[in-house]
């Protein structure tokens, strides 16, 4: 006999650890609780650390925090918090080079023509214009200025897009003050045993260390790397992307702000290529967030931790820390009733800034796709199936700053360059490398703006620009692009300095 | 090695699209167009009046005409939708806009408030709160400006043109901008390895080729394997007629569901393009199609446009879009040497999502809807493709509607077909759900007023007309 379907709303979603994924979901689904009758409790222990990765964000985090109604200047204040105008990535290409990958778009589209095959067909024509002067991020960037964009969509301002450095161990207990706050209860302790339902295999409660019993109609695993829950209890494969992108290890440590020869707060992330692998440098108020993310077999951790050590630029304010991974995804995120979120869920290097990201888009697919008590399959498949799609577009991004590289200092580059690279990947190379044409696919996250900064910033140059281009008037265009960069340009330095808008809106308690 | 000379085969609406579109976005390359056999079926049926969607216009601005052209000289009339009678099971009719239905409230989208509303017992219409079905219902339209931010923003308009018309109008642009004529096209080709190199006329002196857009139709010689789709589209007949009309055009296009097959009415400045599709029709004016599409559209040098590529059963009116959007792709990826894999690869992919899209939405208004008949049963007893059941599927269970890349509509366009053909989410999604009556009641208040208010501000269609051709 098959059991009764069940119908009607979730009376209990649980939330199976805190740290920045928990919290994130606890404050998106607090709104659940509208219908009188969806819960939306959570469980975490004070004595288990959180890996607090993703202290750098992409611009999308701000869509997330005005669905939470968050106010920006709050928030940026009790996380101590800075602006993110774009990703500087020295060494990439090859050693002794930097660029910046900044958020927002290049110049403007003319007639239909793409920008960036404008760039390419003045550079064809002897005219070399720096990329980045088409770029309102970018240009205030270089010159570590912020400020918000303006509302006119005609001024450069506007071009303006940004993100934040923050604490992420701060922002989890911002958002939990948040989600408690409309209802969200917390429970504190350690889980002991996940229990399944005998007959159709969903989570059926969470025992904790002290006996007590959490039940619920519906999971969430953002229990990190330890997926007590997805893997633990059902069992869900990983898939490994290690043989693309073959860093396995990160050492983190941070250092005190304003050393000598610190310069100014910095208005972007730093990505620095190291031997092998690479180190971040991130701004926040109160300190400066360092790592180094490397292949343990090109790499020993003495090596690493001293690479590391040896290249901060403030006083070292805590041990070392040292991570391991693997790079991939769990195959299907949802099983039966239960959703991985965060380290859960897989681990992209937070090259691009996308820890924080996946798990926000994780999240309002959930919420746009969440069941009711009979958990139709087709809910679970969609959700899958988009998250699939959406990891692999990051993954292709990121493996593209390892493969395109003309290093050649080390086994590490040199394996890079010559690995076979993903099918999809390799025909977005081949185009671009034809006639720098790039298509965007399936609503995917960068766009074709953060695809040509990485592209050429990469050293990978087309051959020849778009034959469309060709039927704008040279003259004409040279000067539309001049009257571009001048317009951010002359922007740019009417901004404040990046350390003074905070000082003025948003400083964080001194700590 | 550059391409310096490309030939289109067929010289009907689809092959001077190519010719014209090109000869304006890469003016350097030398462009041939040959006549063909069948080339009036460019687009797949032969019909004097075929629909521009809203996002059309632009893209046929590309030729440099602009829809106040096509309107001056094109007989073309403004629709706003379809009114689909005979595809429900409860025998009601129902309006497929163009433009957007309603708003959402906050996260939630518009027709998932509809149905939570539904399930606690109010009757709502979509048709209601969708400015273009109120327009076309009173017959009061005028296109709303590029920057007008009030509900009238929310109206999408789309054109009709006589198909004949248009196809002069683009000849001689065309060849305004240096396009020639070879003459008919004998069906023969040299070729070098899998390259065609050159292609054999009628009087006798072939044309060397660097690049082949065949435009000809589905019948075309050089169709290669091909991937039937007669079980879910089984008509293989079509009548079409254009006849004048004296009246002010409706503003939309009429599509019935007959007993076996069905009728459409394309609405034309003086007249009207009718059709009628069915699996049985006889006699001299009756033309038989094969729906289907080619493995590949870009193989070697040969990029295969319009029915050449793909043929759909017609009845979601998209045989211009289809074509005009290929020969769209072919512009953006045109190759800048002879060496073109890249460019072919990436165009295949587009197109066959593009095509894939267009297949779902075709094959979910003819194998999942309510009309009446043996033919209809059966055809609702067929299996489709995987993913056009999933779609089917997802929106049945909690109304999600899939998106993919090559979308032909977006989530509006798709709720409208499946209200249309009577297939309704079995409940609403849970954000909806969290929602009080009340809330949701007071909102669908709001927007009917507010597009009540303007329709209000829009002056009846006959003015619009009177005053365009005054």
């Amino acid at each position: 006999m098959t059991a009764q379907v069940e119908r009607g709303p979730l009376r209990r979603v649980v939330i199976a650890g805190g740290g920045t994924a928990g919290w994130m979901a606890a404050a998106a689904l607090s709104r659940l609780s509208g219908n009188g009758v969806t819960q939306i409790v959570l469980v975490e222990s004070e004595e288990i650390g959180t890996v607090g990765v993703g202290e750098a964000t992409i611009p999308p985090i701000k869509t997330f925090n005005a669905m939470l109604g968050i106010d920006e200047d709050e928030f940026v204040a009790a996380t101590q918090g800075t602006f993110k105008l774009g990703i500087e990535f020295a060494g990439w290409g090859r050693e002794g080079e930097a660029y910046l990958h900044p958020f927002g778009a290049y110049g403007a589209d003319i007639s239909g023509v793409k920008f960036h095959q404008i760039w390419l067909k003045l550079r064809a024509a002897g005219i070399p214009l720096p990329l980045d002067d088409f770029n309102m991020s970018a240009t205030a960037a270089r010159m570590g200025k912020f400020d918000r964009p303006g509302a006119d969509p005609r001024s450069a301002l506007s071009q303006l897009d940004y993100a934040y450095h923050f604490d992420a161990g701060l922002y989890a207990g911002f958002l939990r003050t948040y989600a408690e706050a409309r209802g969200v209860v917390r429970h504190e302790g350690r889980i002991a045993h996940v229990r399944l339902d005998g007959e159709s295999g969903h989570i059926a409660a969470l025992h904790l260390d002290d006996d007590r019993v959490i039940e619920g109609d519906l999971f969430i695993d953002c229990t990190g790397f330890r997926a007590l829950l997805i893997e633990g209890a059902l069992g869900s494969a990983y898939e490994d992307w290690s043989h693309w992108l073959p860093c396995d290890r990160a050492v983190a440590v941070p250092c005190a702000r304003g050393g000598p020869g610190a310069g100014p707060l910095l208005p972007y992330t730093r990505s620095t290529a190291r031997s092998a692998g690479w180190q971040w440098r991130i701004p926040l108020q109160h300190r400066t967030g360092n790592g180094l993310v490397y292949s343990s077999r090109h790499m020993s951790e003495d090596d690493a931790t001293a690479t590391l050590l040896g290249n901060v630029d403030g006083e070292i304010t805590g041990d070392p820390r040292p991570l391991r991974f693997v790079t991939g995804m769990r195959a299907r995120p949802w099983v039966k009733n239960c959703v991985a979120l965060g380290l859960a869920s897989g681990f992209m290097e937070p090259l691009e800034s996308t820890s924080i990201h996946l798990v926000q888009i994780g999240i309002s697919k959930l919420l746009a796709l969440l069941p009711d008590r009979s958990f139709p399959a087709h809910e679970r498949d969609e959700y899958n199936r988009l998250t699939a799609i959406q990891w692999a577009q990051i993954r292709d991004f990121v493996i593209l700053h390892y493969h395109a590289n003309a290093r050649g200092d080390s086994t590490f580059w040199r394996e890079c360059a010559t690995m076979p690279i993903p099918e999809t990947l390799e025909r977005k190379l081949a185009l671009f490398r034809s006639t720098g044409r790039l298509f965007r696919y399936d609503d995917e996250l960068f766009t074709d703006a953060n695809w040509t900064a990485v592209m050429l910033g990469q050293g990978v140059m087309p051959q020849q620009h778009d034959p469309l281009a060709d039927t704008l008037d040279q003259p004409q265009v040279r000067d539309m692009a001049l009257r571009m960069t001048d317009a951010f340009r002359r922007t740019a330095r009417a901004m404040p300095a990046h350390a003074d808008f905070i000082a003025q809106h948003c400083a964080g308690r001194p700590i | 090695m550059p391409i310096e000379r490309v030939a289109i085969i067929g010289g009907g609406l689809c092959g001077w699209l190519a010719a014209s579109m090109l000869a304006r976005k890469v003016p350097d390359v030398q462009i041939i167009v040959l006549s063909a056999q069948g080339e009036e079926r460019g687009l797949g049926i032969a019909n004097g009046g075929e629909v521009l969607l809203p996002q059309d216009i632009e893209t046929v601005a590309a030729t440099g005409w602009r829809g106040g052209d096509l309107l001056k000289h094109c007989s073309a009339s403004f629709v706003l939708g379809t009114a689909m009678s005979g595809w429900r099971g409860d025998g009601m009719p129902a309006f497929v806009p163009f433009g957007e239905i309603g708003a959402p409230l906050g996260p939630v989208p518009f027709h998932q408030l509809v149905a939570v509303a539904r399930a606690r017992g109010h009757a709502v219409n979509i048709a209601n709160y969708a400015l273009g079905a109120l327009c076309a219902q009173s017959g009061r339209f005028a296109p709303p400006r590029g920057d007008d931010a009030s509900v009238l923003a929310t109206l999408a308009f789309g054109l009709t043109v006589d198909t004949g018309r248009l196809r002069d109008l683009l000849r001689a642009d065309a060849r305004r901008q240096g396009v020639t004529e070879a003459g008919m096209w004998t069906g023969g080709a040299d070729r070098e390895g899998t390259t065609i190199t050159a292609l054999h006329t009628a009087a006798g002196d072939g044309v060397d080729t660097d690049l082949i857009v065949d435009a000809s139709g589905a019948d075309s010689p050089l169709a290669g394997a091909f991937e039937g789709w007669a079980q879910w589209f089984p008509f293989d007949r079509a009548i079409t007629a254009l006849r004048p009309a004296r009246s002010v055009p409706p503003l939309y296009t009429d599509l019935a569901a007959l007993a076996d097959g069905w009728q459409a009415f394309v609405p034309l400045a003086g007249g009207v393009a009718e059709t009628v599709v069915s699996g049985s029709a006889q006699g001299p004016d009756v033309q038989s199609f094969r729906t289907g599409r080619q493995r590949r559209a870009w193989e070697g040098n040969l990029v295969r446009i319009g029915a050449a590529a793909a043929q759909h059963d017609p009845c979601a009116g998209l045989q211009l879009h289809l074509a005009l959007a290929d020969a769209a792709r072919l512009v953006a990826l045109f190759p800048a040497n002879r060496d073109c894999r890249a460019e072919a690869l990436e165009y295949d992919r587009q197109w066959r999502e593009t095509s894939d899209c267009a297949f779902d939405y075709t094959a979910l208004r003819l194998a999942r809807n309510g009309a009446a008949g043996p033919v209809w049963d059966a055809l609702r007893a067929t299996d489709l493709p995987e993913r056009t059941q999933y779609r089917h599927d997802l929106y049945a269970g909690t109304g999600r509607v899939v998106l993919h890349d090559g979308e032909v509509f977006e989530t509006p366009g798709w709720v409208a077909q499946f209200e249309a053909t009577g297939i309704l989410p079995q409940r609403a999604d849970a954000l909806a759900n969290a929602l009080p009556t009340q809330a949701i009641t007071a909102h669908l208040g709001k927007v009917r007023e507010a597009m009540l208010a303007g329709l209000g501000r829009l002056p009846p269609h006959a003015t619009l007309l009177a005053e365009m051709h005054a």
